[in-house]
């Protein structure tokens, strides 16, 4: 097992001062299979006059907290560690077409748990374009590990990354006619592409270790929150793949949570309440392994 | 009934097979269709025109709150710099004078399912954050469920008391007589308002034929509302709080937020009025912040809360009431996520899941696309009879409180235009639904907990505009008394722009524009041929952006004012257009000043004494007292010739309504110091300074407001100086010192006022982050 830290830091400075402030964020990690939280801590500035915890109807923790005193500049940064098991891809695989029948009838505990991860969302739109992209990959009794596998390479085969291009409202169509886009963007093509063919997919938000290792090229989305996919492969579980880095299953990938899209799991919302006035916003991330 | 008989419209409903609400397959009336004509009285096209104006009027009446929609605002922007042309989104309705009755055991089947559907509706949405049983067993499919944008995922796990309060339902009668679920309505659901709204006017227009077909009431329905609302209020509150929230005036149904507002004896107030803190929910009320505990959100789901995903309208809303709500310490009315029970992509599972859910089969069938519906005689005023068929949708109104469902026995029916689809009406042409023959005992009033007394509170917003509204009122009648006395003038003695060397001129140009509160030219700078036409038409259209103002400011405070004061607004809204129309308006000016005097007076008779007209009437007072020296300093400012001092003076006086004072007062010629110790200092006109100052300095200190008193003090103490009569460049020098040293402290009262009252920064913004 590897440890990883993370420090995750997200300042607004505001032209004047503010009277109130309200955040959500989604930027302590859980447990997963391969993961283990060792600690997770945020730090706000100024002291946050409220604070409360809970779990999202995903799993995901979620902190909610409110700032009720004239403030010009407001920081939030998350200190993490976690142990990363590496991944590997099961053992044999099982017809696409099968998982899609399974998902689809699927009852009691398991349609609840997929079921959330059937539907499109408006940032993962049922588009008829998605065809260009699966229909080479999901051919009549494929293996679903072998498809998913392929369409992580096909995407980053086509897809450019291109910083400047997209945002977060830049919509699913856009990035699919221009062919570029970001981690987040790469992320919302896979999972509405494998939706669009009945396969439940998740999008995953975390980050990726920063440095390179000897001999590889130096990963793309460094320095940023990261995203990436999970696709339902019935008796095989949920199987992560990184499209953006075209790695399956993905590795030194540490995962903050999980929900249908962006939307669901964006790291922090915020409002603030005061005079007009300009603000600026800075992130950074920082991952590093530590030995 | 001889009368439907002779009403030839049966000659207009030459539909075979289709069921009508007036007469049945053998032409003979129906006995509902008898008890509606009967209650009109005469059904001849000429009486029924007679109805349908006396309802347009007292529906105009009824609810003036909606004339801000109907203002032709297509000038200018508000004080917050918005748009009037943005804000205007909905048109008025009318209200057909014959009533749409139905006898009590047809109703009851409506009755019965419309409670069936809200029962499973609100199983519905308790299944859905809860246990997920129609996703478990596959009744509802997940990727559809959780692909709906009204789906809020995060309410999941959330138990709120209740998810439905208030519940409304559309149905429509097939052509073979049955009927048909068209809508529900869960998110916030309208038509309560507009049902009670319709119901006063008729109960005014048809007392005898409302009494003679025994209509059951609907007015306890909004008890019935009261009593839920405060019912479900966090436990540990003996004597709860609740406000409606709305988005603004420029909400599609906001002339029903004013008007049940009014009718709850609630705060309408507006997403910036709330903020959570410590998780619970407060006003901002001028003494600070207040403790509310039930919110009857008129705003639905997707502009409720920011941080909730899915918020339309970036910050706009209570950012965190979510999460208030969530945790327990404040009630929604109906719960956050209630809007997904309305979804259409949910019909096609009603039925399955009202037999898992409920054990039970839906009542009523679904419209299907294309199904023929019955008709009913609806006035158009066209044709033989002035009646014609037309397609109808009634709207039910169902509340779950503390005494369990209810159904009104009522209704608003929205006529179809020719075209509309049922679901999505024009609605512009309603009718009242009767129902007749209840045996049901008549409500008996129960007693509510007590709401806490809001007298002395007042949202900021509502204080802020209501000083505004004050303000407008009297900028307006300024602006109107000014061209109306120097227009008269002008009429009667069209050689008076010569006299004095154009002295006169001059000096009632600067007049106007003191009216228009435009800033003083310096002598050098007035042209030459002062071109009064053009003067006199820009201070009119003023005077119709004031009223407008005016109109915008009130109709988001109606609740603070009287009934009555509806009507004034009304017909003010009216003039604004007619001022801009017409050419010479002096007949309109004049019908304004009526008008203006007529809210004036209603303002001092029928509000109650409280902060609330406090802040109103400081707006009228500082406004009047601004213009009175703004008047003396443009028209008398001049050292004119005498042959035009005269005609001025008088015009000042008319322009300040104080000339027949002054004529019983000193019973000579205009003298100028004369003129200036009436509407200077003394303090016994009504429309002069000093009398304004008096009342300022009453309201600063009823206000406790340390600040204020000292400014009204510096403006009151400057005012009791002498003026001399000292002459330089034209000007009288010492007016001029006079009037910039009491104008001084109340430009200052007025930003204070802002400052000190208003200034509360509500501005959310939204924040991203990756």
């Amino acid at each position: 097992m590897r440890t990883f830290r993370v420090t995750h830091r997200t300042e607004y400075i505001y032209g004047t001062a503010m009277a109130d402030g309200f955040t959500v964020a989604r930027l302590l990690p859980r447990d997963t299979p391969l993961q283990t939280v060792r600690s997770a801590e945020i730090d706000v500035t100024p002291l946050a006059d409220e604070w409360e915890e809970s779990l999202d109807p995903f799993g995901n923790r979620v902190v909610h907290f409110a700032v009720h005193h004239p403030h010009f500049a407001l920081t939030v940064t998350s200190n993490l560690e976690v142990g990363l098991e590496t991944g590997e891809l099961p053992q044999g695989d099982t017809s696409w077409e099968g998982v899609v029948a399974r998902a689809a009838g699927a009852r009691g505990d398991v349609a609840a748990e997929v079921g959330p991860f059937l539907a499109h969302t408006w940032q993962t739109p049922a588009l008829a374009a998605l065809w260009e992209l699966t229909g080479d990959v999901f051919t009549s009794g494929r293996g679903v590990i072998a498809a998913v596998q392929h369409l992580c390479h096909h995407i980053f085969n086509e897809f450019q990354f291109d910083p400047t291009f997209s945002d977060l409202s830049t919509p699913l169509h856009s990035v699919l006619s221009e062919r570029r886009g970001v981690c987040q963007d790469f992320a919302h093509v896979s999972c509405a592409a494998l939706r669009s063919v009945g396969l439940p997919a998740r999008y995953v938000s975390g980050y990726i270790e920063t440095v390179p290792l000897p001999g590889e090229p130096k990963l793309v989305g460094v320095d940023a929150s990261h995203a990436w996919c999970s696709v339902w492969a019935g008796e095989f579980g949920w199987i992560d793949f990184d499209p953006t880095n075209n790695q399956m299953p993905p590795l030194r990938h540490v995962t903050v949570g999980w929900g249908r899209d962006y939307d669901d799991v964006a790291p922090v919302r915020g409002v603030v309440i005061g005079p007009s006035s300009w603000q600026t916003l800075t992130v950074s991330v920082d991952v590093a392994e530590v030995f | 009934m001889t009368s439907s008989a002779d009403s030839g419209y049966s000659a207009f409903n030459a539909q075979p097979n289709i069921y009508d609400e007036a007469f049945d397959s053998c032409g003979a009336p129906r006995p509902t269709w008898a008890i509606a004509t009967h209650a009109v009285g005469s059904m001849e096209p000429s009486a029924l025109h007679d109805r349908q104006r006396d309802a347009d009027r007292l529906l105009d009446a009824e609810g003036a709150g909606h004339l801000v929609h109907e203002l032709a605002f297509d000038r200018g922007t508000d004080r917050h710099g918005v748009p009037f042309a943005a804000r205007v989104e909905s048109r008025p309705w009318r209200l057909d004078p014959l009533p749409y009755v139905l006898d009590a055991a047809e109703f009851a089947v409506l009755s019965n399912a419309a409670i069936q559907r809200m029962r499973l509706l609100e199983a519905l949405l308790v299944d859905s954050a809860g246990e997920r049983q129609l996703v478990r067993d596959g009744v509802v499919p997940a990727s559809m469920l959780y692909s709906l944008p009204s789906f809020r995922a995060h309410t999941a796990g959330f138990a709120p008391p209740r998810w439905l309060m208030h519940y409304a339902l559309d149905v429509t009668r097939a052509a073979d007589g049955t009927w048909r679920v068209v809508r529900d309505l869960t998110d916030a659901p309208s038509g309560l308002g507009y049902s009670l709204l319709n119901r006063a006017v008729l109960a005014r227009l048809l007392p005898d034929g409302l009494r003679s077909a025994g209509a059951a009431p609907i007015a306890s329905h909004a008890d019935r509302l009261r009593r839920s609302l405060t019912a479900s209020a966090p436990a540990d509150r003996p004597s709860p709080r609740a406000v409606v929230l709305t988005s603004g005036p420029a909400h599609p149904t906001y002339v029903e937020h004013s008007y049940l507002a009014t009718r709850l004896g609630y705060h309408l107030v507006e997403g910036a009025d709330l903020v959570i803190r410590e998780g619970r929910l407060w006003l901002r009320a001028l003494d600070g912040l207040e403790p509310i505990d039930v919110v009857y959100r008129r705003l639905e789901d997707e502009l409720l809360d920011p941080l909730e995903r899915g918020h339309r309208g970036g910050g706009s809303g209570v950012p965190g009431i979510v999460w208030g709500a969530r945790s327990g310490h404040v009630t929604l009315a109906n719960a956050y996520g209630s809007g997904l029970a309305e979804e259409q992509e949910l019909r096609p599972y009603l039925g399955a899941a009202a037999e898992r859910l409920l054990g039970d089969r839906l009542q009523i069938d679904h419209l299907t696309m294309g199904e023929l519906l019955a008709t009913a005689p609806v006035f158009t005023g066209r044709g033989a009879s002035a009646l014609e068929p037309r397609r109808v949708v009634l709207r039910l109104q169902v509340l779950n409180g503390p005494d369990g469902h209810a159904v009104m026995l009522g209704g608003v029916g929205r006529v179809l235009a020719p075209g509309d689809s049922p679901e999505w009406p024009t609605a512009l042409l309603a009718k009242d639904v009767w129902v007749v023959g209840t045996t049901a005992p008549r409500p008996v009033a129960v007693m509510a907990p007590p709401q806490v007394d809001f007298g002395p509170s007042v949202p900021k917003r509502a204080a802020d505009a209501l000083y505004w509204l004050g303000r407008a009122a009297e900028r307006a009648e300024v602006a109107v008394r000014a061209a109306r006395v120097v227009g008269v003038q002008l009429d009667q003695d069209p050689m008076l722009t010569s006299v004095g060397d154009g002295g006169w001129a001059m000096g009632v140009g600067a007049l106007l524009a003191a009216a228009r509160n435009e800033p003083r030219l310096s002598t050098s700078e007035l042209p030459l041929n002062v071109g009064l036409t053009g003067s006199l038409q820009a201070t009119v259209a003023v005077a119709a952006q004031q009223l407008a103002l005016l109109v915008q400011e009130a109709s988001s405070v109606r609740e603070f004012l009287s009934k009555m004061t509806g009507r004034v607004l009304g017909r003010l809204a009216r003039a604004h257009g007619q001022l801009l129309d017409e050419a010479s308006p002096t007949d309109e000016l004049d019908s304004v000043l009526v008008d203006l005097a007529a809210l004036a007076g209603l303002v001092m008779e029928s509000t109650v004494r409280g902060p609330a007209w406090r802040f109103l009437d400081l707006g009228r007072r500082l406004e009047r007292a601004l213009a009175v020296l703004g008047s003396v300093e443009g028209a008398l400012g001049v050292d004119s010739a005498p042959m035009a001092l005269q005609p001025l003076s008088e015009a000042v006086l008319g322009a300040n309504e104080s000339l027949v004072a002054y004529r019983r007062r000193y019973r000579s010629d205009v003298d100028l110091n004369a003129v200036l110790e009436l509407l200077l200092r003394d303090d016994a006109n009504p429309r002069g300074l000093a009398f304004q100052l008096d009342r300022l300095r009453e309201h600063v200190a009823a206000l406790a407001w340390p600040q204020g008193v000292d400014l009204v003090q510096q403006a009151s103490a400057a005012a009791i100086a002498e003026i001399d009569d000292h002459v330089a460049g034209e000007r009288r020098v010492s007016l001029d010192s006079y009037v910039l040293a009491v104008r001084g402290p109340l430009l200052a009262l007025s930003d204070a006022i802002g400052q000190h009252w208003f200034a509360d920064p509500v501005n959310p913004t939204l924040m991203g982050g990756f």
